[in-house]
This record gives structure tokens, C-alpha cells and sequence, in this order.
């Protein structure tokens, strides 16, 4: 190949490689210069620039930390109720057929109710304190998690138990070293969904009710009560980046735990 | 291990709805010997095994496994052990605590059963894969882990149900010498389910030729080819003959299969 087409090869290359960045920056620069040139107010739409700043202060006088920090642990309560209690559940529907016909007709109705409308109810029982927002969050959560955990433990291949039972397993044998694992990776599609429910009850409920007065949910309202769009961008923004690592985290996990359900076969 | 079936009935779903899947067979599959079972798709022959391995329940009839001659080593569960279609590999576990599986789940110690493990993976040509998990390994090595599996069990009877159907030809017949090869060496009882004729004729000692659905025995055809078998072997005019009775006789079963699928469409 002639050394100019290499060079071409190169170049396109690079470029592929770059232009998502270089089309966030450009964006970022042409929303600039839209709110500078046009002299637009910041409570309308504050500079990418001013909205930094304010990143930059909240996360020097540890306000912003405080805050994801508290959401984190909410977050992370609230996950680990609907993720322990929903796999328990989840496995007994999947193993035995009759706490799946007692269990299934409570699931069948309770989970097409919106759960932020539970939200009145719980604050008249709970108040709006830690309880509230847990509770909401885990119930929330702990729907995904059950009927995936159900659906995955239901869709096991029964080759793989056919062939277990061959080889000597007995039943119960077959349920901890066949069944078990072979549901793990829909389990923990079930566990991503109800992560990602578990954020956003968390922050709703932060937002709803009051009294709060930490998190980031409360950091949103607060400021736009008070017009500090700057300050609502800036906890959006830290809000998208802490949610994107939480998933990713729990991606890694998952890989660590179940390395094989990635793989084709 | 002699196996006789008796009067062997398999019929799926509730009457009046009843599909017959085996209907009265009865036959001796003798000792130390390679039977191949050849028949149309959805004659049954898959059922047949895996109720003479104990995996099914049947309808009716007797499954009988008799001890002849001198006994080796005691068999780990049952006396016999499948291989299957479709592998039933466990995805989650690597190639060693695939094979060691068995072992396992009879309560044998973790370093006991990985050096019986591994000695049976060495045995299969898949020296260095022990750590590997199945989707990490082609067809033909993943079969090999299917057939470590089966073996390190140690039992006298190994049912093979279309353990190779899935292979692209040359790992076929790489894989039908490695069994000749085991067969040779264990003279275990064999079962092998296939719909391939050169298969049937150049690992068995008999093929039983099955109809279409129900299932019944059509005609037991004797292999008198010497032992033991080569691929050579599928060049001669004494193959040529095997081949052509029992394409004469699938013919008519497959012909008669294929009629009863258009009426299941019409």
C-alpha cells in the first residue's frame, strides 16, 4: 500500500475514534456562545461555563459529597432489601410450585401499581424520615428482581438437570448445582433492574415530602425553589455520572461473579 | 451388562390425545457390544435410551440390566451413563469441574476427583483446557469434555444419543475413531443412537432399525465387519452391502415419516 494511503487510513481512523468527543464539545461550545451572544438569563439556562463553577464549588466545600453520599447509602439500603428479599421470594416460586401459586396472584396485581403512589400512604404511616424513603425504594425494586429471579430460575434448560440427575445429583443436589447457577445471569438482569429503580425512587422521594434535608433529590428542589438553575444542572450532572458508576460497578460484579454468562455458546 | 427391554410402551399426553412414541419394544442389546439405533426423526429412539438409562419413566414394559461375566470396577449411581445431542454441558463450570461433576455429586474429595478428572481430559486429547469453560472450546473439543464426563464415571453402559449430529464432517470422523479407540480399549456396552447410516454400520456390532412413529423395531441388521473398525473399512464392498439393506429398509421409514408429518401440516 502506498505510504500516502496509509497515512489517509490513519487519519480516518482518528477521527472515528474522536469525533464523539469532539461533538460533545462542540455542543458544549455552541451552547456557550448561544447563552453569551444572546445574553440569556441563568436562571433560564445558565452557561456551561457557570454551571461548572458551581460543580466545582459544591464539590470543594464537600456539600456535594455529603449529599451523594447520604442518596448512596439510601440507595444502597434500599437495593439491598429488594435484591435479598425478591432473589428469597424469586427462588421459592422457582422451586416450589406451590409458593408460586400463593405468591403469583399477589405479584400479578401488585406490580402494575405505579409505586410513587404509594408515597402518601407511607409518609401517613412512615413519616418522611430515612424509613420512608427505604421502604419506597425496596418496594419498588423488589419487583423486578422477584420475577426476574422467577422467570430465570423457570427457564433453566432441563438438559442441564436431566443430565445432572445422570450423573447421580439428587433433587437437591440438582437445585444448588444446577439450577441455581444456571439462573445466575437472569437473576442479575433482574438486580439491574431494580438498581435502576431503586435510583430513581430514592431521588423522588428525596424530592417529595418536605422535611428533607439532605441527598441529592433535596439539593434539586432546594435550588430550583430558590432559582439556582446553575446549582440544578450541577446536581443533574452529578447525579447522571453517580448513577452511570453505580451500573457500571455493578456490571464489573457481575462479570467477577458469573464470567460465563457473557460468553456465547 | 446385557440389556433387555421388554414390551417397552412410551405414550405422551392424556387419552384420547395420546401419541404413541414406542410401541411394544422388545429386544436383548447384548454384553460388551456396540448396538447402533438408527431410525427416522421422532421415532422414538431418543425416548428408548433415556428410559433404559433410568432418566424417563415408561409408559409400560421392563428395562432389565444384567451382570455377564467378570465385574470391573464398581460403578459410581447407576450402571449407566449418557452422552447427549446437545452436550447438556454446565456453562458456569470449567472443563475439569465439568467432567469432575459426577464425582462430585457422589461426595468424592475435591482433589480426588480433579486427578480422576484430569486424567480422563488427558485421555481425550484436551491437555492444557482444564480451566476453560465450554464456550471457550470448539464443537469437537466440547464434545470431547461430554465424553470425559460420561467415562470418569466408570460405568459399564454408555448411551450415546446423536452424540456427534451437531459436527462438521471431519470432526466426526476424528470423534468416531476416538470412540472405536475407547471402545477398544474399555469394551464397555454401547448404545448409539443415530440417523446416519455409515455411522451406525462403522461403530456397531448390530444396528436396530427402527419405524417411524410409534416406534417399533423394524429389523436387527449384524455388522460382521472385523474389529477393530477403520474408516478404511467404509470402501469395501462388504459396507457397500450393510449400507445398501439398511438404506433399503430406512427408506421406507423415513418415506412413511415424512407422510405422516404432511398429514400432522394438512
Amino acid at each position: 500500500m502506498q505510504p500516502a494511503a496509509i497515512k489517509h487510513r490513519r487519519s480516518v481512523a482518528l477521527l472515528h475514534a474522536t469525533l464523539p468527543y469532539l461533538i460533545v464539545v462542540a455542543v458544549l461550545l455552541a451552547w456557550e456562545l448561544l447563552v453569551r451572544v444572546n445574553g440569556i438569563q441563568p436562571i433560564y439556562l445558565p452557561a456551561p461555563s457557570s454551571i461548572l463553577r458551581y460543580l466545582v464549588a459544591m464539590l470543594l466545600d464537600g456539600s456535594l459529597s455529603y449529599h451523594l453520599s447520604i442518596t448512596f447509602m439510601r440507595i444502597m439500603a434500599g437495593f439491598l432489601i429488594a435484591a435479598a428479599s425478591g432473589i428469597l421470594v424469586g427462588v421459592a416460586m422457582g422451586m416450589s410450585p406451590l409458593a408460586a401459586r400463593i405468591i403469583d396472584p399477589w405479584i400479578a396485581a401488585l406490580y402494575p401499581l405505579p409505586k410513587i403512589s404509594l408515597i402518601p400512604l407511607l409518609i401517613i404511616w412512615l413519616g418522611t424520615g430515612e424509613s420512608y424513603k427505604i421502604v419506597i425504594s425496596a418496594v419498588t425494586a423488589f419487583f423486578p428482581v422477584v420475577i426476574s429471579t422467577f422467570a430465570a430460575i423457570r427457564q433453566v434448560d432441563p438438559g442441564l438437570i436431566k443430565a445432572a440427575k445422570d450423573l447421580g445429583a439428587t433433587p437437591h443436589q440438582r437445585q444448588i448445582k444446577v439450577v441455581i447457577p444456571a439462573s445466575l445471569p437472569g437473576i442479575f438482569s433482574g438486580l439491574h433492574l431494580g438498581m435502576g429503580v431503586t435510583i430513581i425512587m430514592v431521588v423522588a422521594a428525596e424530592m417529595i415530602g418536605g422535611s428533607s434535608d439532605s441527598g441529592v433529590g433535596y439539593v434539586l428542589v432546594h435550588a430550583g425553589q430558590v432559582m439556582q438553575t446553575e446549582k440544578v444542572f450541577a446536581a443533574l450532572i452529578a447525579l447522571a455520572v453517580f448513577g452511570a458508576v453505580l451500573t457500571n460497578v455493578q456490571k464489573r460484579l457481575d462479570r467477577l461473579v458469573a464470567p460465563w454468562a457473557d460468553e456465547k455458546h | 451388562m446385557e440389556i433387555v427391554v421388554d414390551n417397552l410402551v412410551q405414550a405422551f399426553g392424556d387419552a384420547p390425545h395420546t401419541i404413541l412414541a414406542l410401541d411394544r419394544v422388545t429386544h436383548r442389546f447384548p454384553a460388551e457390544r456396540v448396538t447402533c439405533i438408527l431410525g427416522p426423526s421422532g421415532c422414538g429412539k431418543s425416548t428408548m435410551i433415556q428410559i433404559i438409562g433410568g432418566i424417563e419413566p415408561c409408559t409400560s414394559g421392563d428395562v432389565t440390566i444384567s451382570e455377564s461375566g467378570g465385574s470391573g470396577n464398581r460403578p459410581l449411581g447407576s450402571q449407566s451413563v449418557m452422552v447427549w445431542q446437545n452436550l447438556n454441558l454446565f456453562p458456569w463450570r470449567t472443563v475439569v469441574d465439568n467432567v469432575a461433576f459426577g464425582l462430585e455429586m457422589h461426595g468424592m474429595a475435591r482433589k480426588e476427583r480433579h486427578d480422576r478428572a484430569r486424567a480422563m481430559i488427558a485421555s481425550v486429547g484436551l491437555r492444557g483446557f482444564e480451566q476453560h469453560r465450554p464456550a471457550q472450546l470448539s464443537g469437537g473439543m466440547r464434545q470431547r469434555v461430554a465424553l470425559a464426563r460420561a467415562l470418569v464415571m466408570e460405568r459399564p453402559i454408555l448411551l450415546m444419543d446423536e452424540p456427534f449430529a451437531a459436527l462438521d464432517a471431519q470432526t466426526k470422523i476424528v470423534m468416531q475413531e476416538e470412540l472405536i479407540r475407547i471402545y477398544e480399549r474399555s469394551k464397555k456396552t454401547i448404545l448409539f443412537v443415530t440417523h446416519a447410516i455409515d455411522e451406525a454400520i462403522l461403530l456397531g456390532d448390530e444396528i436396530v432399525v427402527m419405524t417411524a412413529r410409534p416406534g417399533r423395531i423394524k429389523d436387527v441388521i449384524p455388522v460382521d465387519l472385523p474389529r477393530p473398525r477403520t474408516q478404511e473399512m467404509v470402501n469395501t464392498p462388504a459396507f457397500g452391502r450393510l449400507y445398501d439393506r439398511a438404506l433399503h429398509l430406512i427408506r421406507e421409514e423415513v418415506l412413511s415419516a415424512m407422510r405422516q408429518q404432511d398429514q400432522a401440516v394438512h
